[in-house]
């Protein structure tokens, strides 16, 4: 069975030429969303092929850790989903689409249910019912959890049953574009690289869903992993789609910090709602400062705001951080309860957190917004191009509450693979513009005779280092105006970047591909940062402290022509039967 | 044939040897040196993508999370399999050398192909719930347990590369980490597959030969060969030798089902 | 798995890392051999050696019990088979030209019969514990020596390793799915949990309780050669 070992044979690339693949839905992205959009879709009769740019079963979903939000009410009975429903708007600062959090909410329980029937093996409560945790900001335990590897044991799941019902999926293939059909108004196609071997691939399809994560890596200091570059905002723009909220990423409280290694590696909630006691430089206990009654469990933005002010203020540790201390609970309290965050400790920073403080600081943690999407179906503003997960917006607005990701892409992850499998059962697939796909041939394989002599993973650093410093938790317009500087000089940088090397797994290329995805969706961020004129949720700003109600607006980010533009879009209001739900 | 490309060399430096080379021919195949600073606590991955911002972007390496969640950095530093980006340099002594797994087929420097465990991931026959197990099921916390140290496996193969059968033998062997699949699914408190027929023919489970190399570099400590191999060798030998066990399973009538490969050809999807 | 400097190639594999375990048993049956046949001491001022006791009369299950120990099996397979002799690239030696069936040839299948010799020690266990009682009554008095103790001692760690062994893992618990699903459930994950606890001691218990019974052996071989090296705690 492993006599295919030795079986690879070298693919002599000819220049310009692609494979050709047809299916009926495209799935890009294998992560919680993609691989529950091709299940959907595939159950539904439409032939479905998944293409990710990692293997398969590494996606960014592994990484996370407390658990699944949804209202079943085995903790505690009084929970439902009209309190998660209202939860989620009422943290998402009202930015929210009310019909997303309705679907979201009702739809979450059905989902983890069939996870489990999928095979995942959740904690259980005393009576043998899925057990539930607290987080931040849940009125009620709500987060059904697999010790804390709840996102390994989704993708692993959803990855064996991708493969029990013999799903084709093609892992290491990076899509760089859509294409559309020659009326220039539907999606017909789309681009991509097979990692290994360099060759191009043409993905003809009736339907494409997007499902390719968030973009945290355009942060210098992120709980984010390799592939989270925004590819596919950046993608879905490019198509002529609208992205919303670009400007509301979440802030992470607690990150690692030291040693340089592992800056940015997440600390898990849970070690604050297990009991972590906050502290300056000082010692003082400085949440009772910014919010005496919740203290370490106010919501995420409140914390991470408090711990950077600290840190501004010159009251940090010399590594530019606050202490974390879990210590007081015991050593077997801890091993037992945050088995993951110990060994992260000891094994990437040598600090056994039973007996020492842990030194932590605001990590990049989640895009809340992305592309537009319809909230039933969960297409964008280009026909043929649906999206779901991390790299939609709408569901969380100013502030994503925790846990409430994983149900996020189970449930539109099978909406959207459900209604591109349905769309594609009525159509042919659609022929593609030649035009269109010339030219980004063009441009995908320009680094190789670029002009100029620019390091891509320089760049990616550059562009990292620039958001971080300019586009952070606390912003102001000088700042914004300054990031979006620097960001052009970059990008005329970016230009001369070159790729070096053959094709077949050249990561040069690659990542100066990401590069210029990076800088797309930076500058939607700068640039969004820039339009809303208020704080509200993720997004401060030192000139504008106050939060406003004419800034229910969600902002939308369009290209038109060569150019970027905005529009404010107010936020749909609430149906008065479930504005009767909000409690805050 | 080994090209040197130094910075800073001197204190506060370290000396990486990093194998080199294109696919499986040999002509490509070297060691280059790189001279990297030294920073506490850094780990081998660090080094590699210092490399690759400052000394030579044309260097390939397999990665993701970069904190030991998603199993793509897996290479062999100085001999042994490990995880990349959770190798603190401080912990080798003398130069680092990072080589690709062996077991697989090399795509390009530290890269390698691991395709080929897709195949055998397609053969193991999938969780399916016992008749009964109803639409919300019902089972407690002691029936966790035991499968869920497997499904602590971040799919690095770093046990199919260091295991010796995979490695150096073109046996039909699934492989320690299938073999650890199978047993996160035997054991799920509410499958209702015996896979242990499979596990035999197919799976050439009497291949292993509990040397527990696997069991002694899991980056994860999933104690492989005690928790998941040697317990699915018992259930073989429940299921296939031992004569008490057939003569009560007969009296008793069995109701677990019985299953075969998953899928006959065991073919990639 | 060391990484080992250079010098230490120029050495031999097993010079380094020796396998005491599996040279501890290679040696305990030629002594037992040697002592056996050369110079019996069966039975000397009430102590009853080891290899005399019953469980050597049925001598050959005791030994296949050993042989077909998960234990044993991988000493001889990388020590004696050297399938493989280390784990790291620097141990690998030539195995990988060698042709190799693991454990599916005719003979190996065998191994799969260990449950059986597992019953057989444990049917054996008994003797010890009565060699033990044994060297209690001696002359007519209820009395308390070292030898005794050391006696006990040995027992106790045959059973160690008689009940760590992997197969009564799975006869007492292991085999079970779903423990909230059969009768006794939790009483049998309780064993299980306590039994795996033993099992993660097994390998050294396997050598321990090997070093013990030559232990006893040449205690017994010391004092019927008048060595004065019995003490005399209680005696009625
Ligand atoms: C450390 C950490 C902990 C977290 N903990 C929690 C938690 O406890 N609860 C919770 O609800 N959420 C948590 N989250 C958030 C949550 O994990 C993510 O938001 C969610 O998993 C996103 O899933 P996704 O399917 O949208 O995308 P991802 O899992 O990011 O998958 C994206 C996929 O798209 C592919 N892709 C990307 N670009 C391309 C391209 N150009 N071509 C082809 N393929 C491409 C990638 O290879 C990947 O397969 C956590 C996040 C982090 C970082
Ligand atoms: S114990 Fe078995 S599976 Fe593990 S390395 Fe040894 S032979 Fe391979
Ligand atoms: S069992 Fe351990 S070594 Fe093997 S693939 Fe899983 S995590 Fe890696
Ligand atoms: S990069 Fe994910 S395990 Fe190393």
């Amino acid at each position: 069975m492993w006599s295919s070992k030795s079986e690879r044979v070298e693919v002599k690339v000819d220049e310009k030429s692609f494979e050709e693949k047809v299916c009926d839905v495209l799935v890009i992205g294998g992560g919680g969303a993609g691989l529950r959009a091709a299940i959907e879709a595939h159950d539904k009769k439409a032939n479905t092929l998944v293409v990710c740019k990692s293997l398969l079963g590494k996606a960014h979903t592994v990484m996370a850790e407390g658990g699944i939000a949804a209202a079943l009410g085995n903790v505690d009975p009084e929970d439902g989903w009209q309190v998660h429903f209202s939860d989620t708007i009422v943290e998402g600062q009202y930015l929210s689409n009310w019909r997303m959090a309705e679907i979201f909410a009702k739809e979450a329980i059905e989902r983890v249910y069939e996870l489990e029937r999928y095979g995942a093996l959740f904690d259980r409560t005393p009576e043998g019912k899925i057990s539930q945790r607290p987080f931040g900001a849940h009125t009620y335990r709500r987060l059904c959890h697999i010790g804390d590897r709840t996102g390994l044991e989704l993708i692993r799941t959803l990855e064996d049953q991708v493969i029990a019902r013999g799903i084709p999926f093609m892992d290491e293939v990076m899509v760089t574009s859509i294409i559309k059909d020659g009326g220039g108004g539907r999606a017909a196609a789309a681009l991509g690289i097979d990692i290994r071997t360099g060759m191009l691939i043409l993905f003809r399809f009736k339907a494409v869903i997007l499902a390719t994560g968030g973009c945290g890596k355009v942060y210098e200091v992120t709980s984010n992993s390799y592939e989270s570059t925004g590819d596919g905002v950046s993608m879905a723009y490019r198509a002529g789609a609208e992205l919303m909220d670009m400007e509301m990423i979440q802030f992470h409280p607690t990150g690692m910090i030291y040693p340089a290694g592992v800056r940015g590696m997440l600390v898990t909630e849970a070690v604050r709602g297990e009991g972590g006691i906050l502290t300056n430089a000082k010692g003082e206990r400085f949440m009772t400062k910014y919010d005496p009654k919740r203290m370490e469990l106010s919501a995420r933005d409140v914390v991470a705001r408090a711990i950077y002010s600290e840190i501004v203020a010159g009251r940090g540790t010399k590594n530019g951080a606050v202490y974390l201390d879990i210590s007081h609970r015991g050593a077997d309290y801890i091993k037992k309860k945050l088995p993951s965050m110990y060994d992260q400790f000891l094994e990437f920073a040598g600090v056994d957190i039973t007996k020492e403080r842990m030194e932590v600081a605001p990590t990049v943690h989640y895009q809340m917004g992305g592309v537009r999407v319809d909230p039933e179906t969960g297409e964008t503003s280009v026909r043929g191009i649906y999206a779901a997960g991390e790299v939609a917006s709408g569901l969380h607005g100013g502030n994503r509450l925790g846990g409430n990701s994983l149900s996020d892409i189970l449930v539109f992850g099978r909406r959207a693979g459900g209604a591109a499998a349905d769309v594609a059962a009525g159509m042919d697939v659609p022929e593609f513009d030649r035009k269109e796909l010339e030219s980004e041939v063009g441009r995908v394989l320009s680094p190789f005779s670029s002009a100029g002599n620019a390091n891509p993973f320089y760049l990616k650093e550059a562009i990292a280092k620039n958001m971080w410093k300019h586009v952070g938790i606390m912003r102001n317009e000088a700042d914004l105006t300054a990031g979006l500087k620097e960001l052009e000089a970059i990008s005329t940088e970016a230009r001369k970047s070159k790729a070096v090397g053959a094709r077949a797994y050249n990561q040069s290329w690659l990542d100066t591909l990401q590069v210029w995805d990076m800088i797309l969706v930076s500058e939607a961020i700068i640039r969004s940062a820039l339009e809303r004129k208020e704080s509200r949720g993720a997004h401060t700003r030192s000139d504008f402290p106050e939060k406003s109600e004419e800034w229910l607006m969600n902002i939308i980010t369009v290209q038109k022509g060569e150019k970027m533009t905005h529009e404010l879009r107010p936020v749909p209001k609430l149906p008065p039967e479930l504005a009767a739900l909000i409690k805050e | 044939m080994s090209q040197k490309f130094e910075e800073k060399p001197g204190e506060g430096t370290v000396k990486l040897r990093v194998r080199r080379g294109v696919g499986s021919d040999p002509a490509t195949d070297r060691f280059d040196e790189f001279v990297v600073p030294m920073e506490k606590g850094m780990v081998v991955l660090n080094a590699i993508h210092y490399i690759q911002a400052h000394l030579d972007p044309s260097l390939s390496a397999r990665w993701n999370c970069k904190a030991g969640r998603c199993g793509s950095c897996s290479a062999e530093i100085n001999g042994r399999p490990r995880l990349m980006c959770k190798t603190p340099v401080e912990s080798i002594e003398g130069d680092v050398v990072v080589e690709p797994m062996k077991a697989f087929p090399r795509l390009k420097d530290i890269v390698t192909d691991v395709d080929a465990n897709w195949k055998v991931a397609a053969m193991i026959p999938p969780f399916t719930p016992k008749p009964g197990a109803g639409e919300i099921f019902r089972f407690y916390q002691q029936d966790v347990d035991r499968s869920r140290e497997f499904r602590r496996c971040i799919e690095c193969f770093l046990c199919q590369d260091v295991c010796h059968v995979v490695r150096e033998h073109e046996a039909d062997y699934v492989g320690p980490r299938w073999v650890v699949k199978a047993a996160s699914l035997d054991m799920h408190p509410m499958d209702g597959l015996n896979r242990s027929k499979f596990m035999k023919d197919k799976g050439g489970l009497g291949y292993c030969n509990i040397t527990k190399c696997c069991q002694e570099i899991c980056p994860e400590h999933i104690v492989i060969t005690d928790d998941a191999i040697i317990p699915e060798k018992e259930r073989v030998v429940d299921r296939e030798y031992d004569p008490l066990v057939w003569v009560y399973r007969h009296l008793r009538g069995s109701k677990e089902a019985e299953a075969q490969s998953f899928r006959a050809t065991g073919g990639a999807p | 798995m060391g990484l080992r400097s250079d010098w230490k190639y120029l050495l031999p594999y097993e010079l380094l890392e020796p396998n005491w375990r599996l040279w501890s048993f290679v040696a305990v049956l030629a002594v037992g051999f040697w002592a056996v046949v050369a110079f019996p001491v069966a039975q000397f001022a009430g102590y009853i050696d080891p290899f005399y006791s019953p469980t050597v009369l049925i001598v050959p299950l005791p030994g296949v019990f050993r042989l077909t120990c998960y234990a044993y099996r991988k000493d001889y397979h990388r020590h004696l088979f050297k399938h493989p002799q280390g784990c790291s690239n620097a141990d690998r030696g030539e195995a990988a030209g060698r042709k190799y069936t693991g454990e599916r040839n005719a003979v190996f299948q065998l191994e799969n019969f260990h449950r059986y010799f597992l019953y057989a020690g444990i049917a054996i266990l008994p003797f010890f514990y009565y060699d033990f009682g044994y060297s209690l009554v001696y002359s007519g008095q209820f009395v308390l020596r070292l030898g005794s103790l050391v006696l006990l001692a040995n027992a106790l760690m045959l059973t160690g390793w008689t009940l760590s062994c992997h197969a009564f893992r799975h006869l007492v618990g292991g085999n079970i799915d779903c423990y909230s699903c059969v009768a006794a459930g939790n009483a049998r994950k309780g064993i299980y949990d306590k039994q795996s606890w033993l099992n993660s001691h097994h390998e050294a218990l396997a050598w321990i309780s090997l070093l013990t019974i030559v232990f006893v052996d040449l205690y017994l071989r010391g004092l019927a050669a008048g060595l004065p090296i019995d003490v005399t705690f209680l005696r009625f």
